[in-house]
């Protein structure tokens, strides 16, 4: 690979996330992003199960998912819900 | 197209301070306002309007390509628990994150793609536990 075909870390970085669609997160797919965000961490938690070390990361992986989970449940409950057709 | 010695100069002064004229694209086209302060945030820098709106450094014209983002390894737990916090006391102020360009927004962006990249699984982190 020649080095303008090279990819750097920063562009990477840039990628990675692009390709997430974490950048420049759309306003209506929030919920979507954190659900997304939480299933890497869950992941990456099970895999630290099974080492023996690696305990402060697990700790942090943790409690990642619990911020998560909390903003989850607030940008939810912030939503405005659809009209009930039922009212209509 | 500018030229190396342009590009070189743009570089060399970015970021703009506090008090320049600055423009970004936002929803309704090209910006041009004031900036009141740029601060780091987990992973890329936030430039500060004077009215309050939060617009991130590579949405500004003349933001150096690729932008210089942070490692996330140089952000400490103080740091990261920090602005969870801060995102559980907006979230619990019942303050909307999909109000695009305000602190909520921006900092929730910037939370979720550090999670991101912090856990997303590589063969370095795996390597990294494992020792």
């Amino acid at each position: 690979m020649s080095g303008s075909d090279q990819e750097t870390e920063a562009q990477q970085v840039c990628r990675v996330l692009s390709e997430a669609g974490l950048v420049e997160i759309r306003v209506d797919e929030f919920a979507e992003r954190i659900r997304e965000v939480k299933r890497v961490v869950v992941v990456r938690l099970h895999e630290l199960l099974g080492f023996e070390t690696g305990i402060k990361e697990r700790e942090s992986a943790a409690s990642s998912l619990g911020t998560l989970k909390g903003l989850e449940l607030k940008v939810l409950e912030n939503t405005p819900k659809p009209p009930d057709p039922s009212e209509t | 197209m500018q030229s190396a010695a342009k590009v070189q100069n743009n570089e060399a002064n970015w970021p703009p301070e506090e008090g320049e004229i600055i423009s970004f694209k936002s929803s309704t086209g090209l910006e041009t306002v004031i900036l009141k302060e740029v601060r780091w945030g987990l992973v890329w820098r936030d430039f500060i309007l004077e009215d309050g709106r939060v617009i991130p450094e590579h949405r500004i014209s003349g933001c150096p390509q690729p932008p210089v983002w942070r490692n996330i390894d140089e952000v400490s737990d103080y740091e990261r628990e920090d602005c969870e916090e801060r995102l559980l006391a907006m979230a619990e102020a019942r303050l909307d994150p999909r109000t695009r360009d305000q602190p909520f927004w921006a900092e929730l962006n910037q939370y979720l793609a550090f999670t991101y990249l912090r856990f997303k699984q590589t063969g370095r982190n795996l390597q990294d536990t494992g020792r």
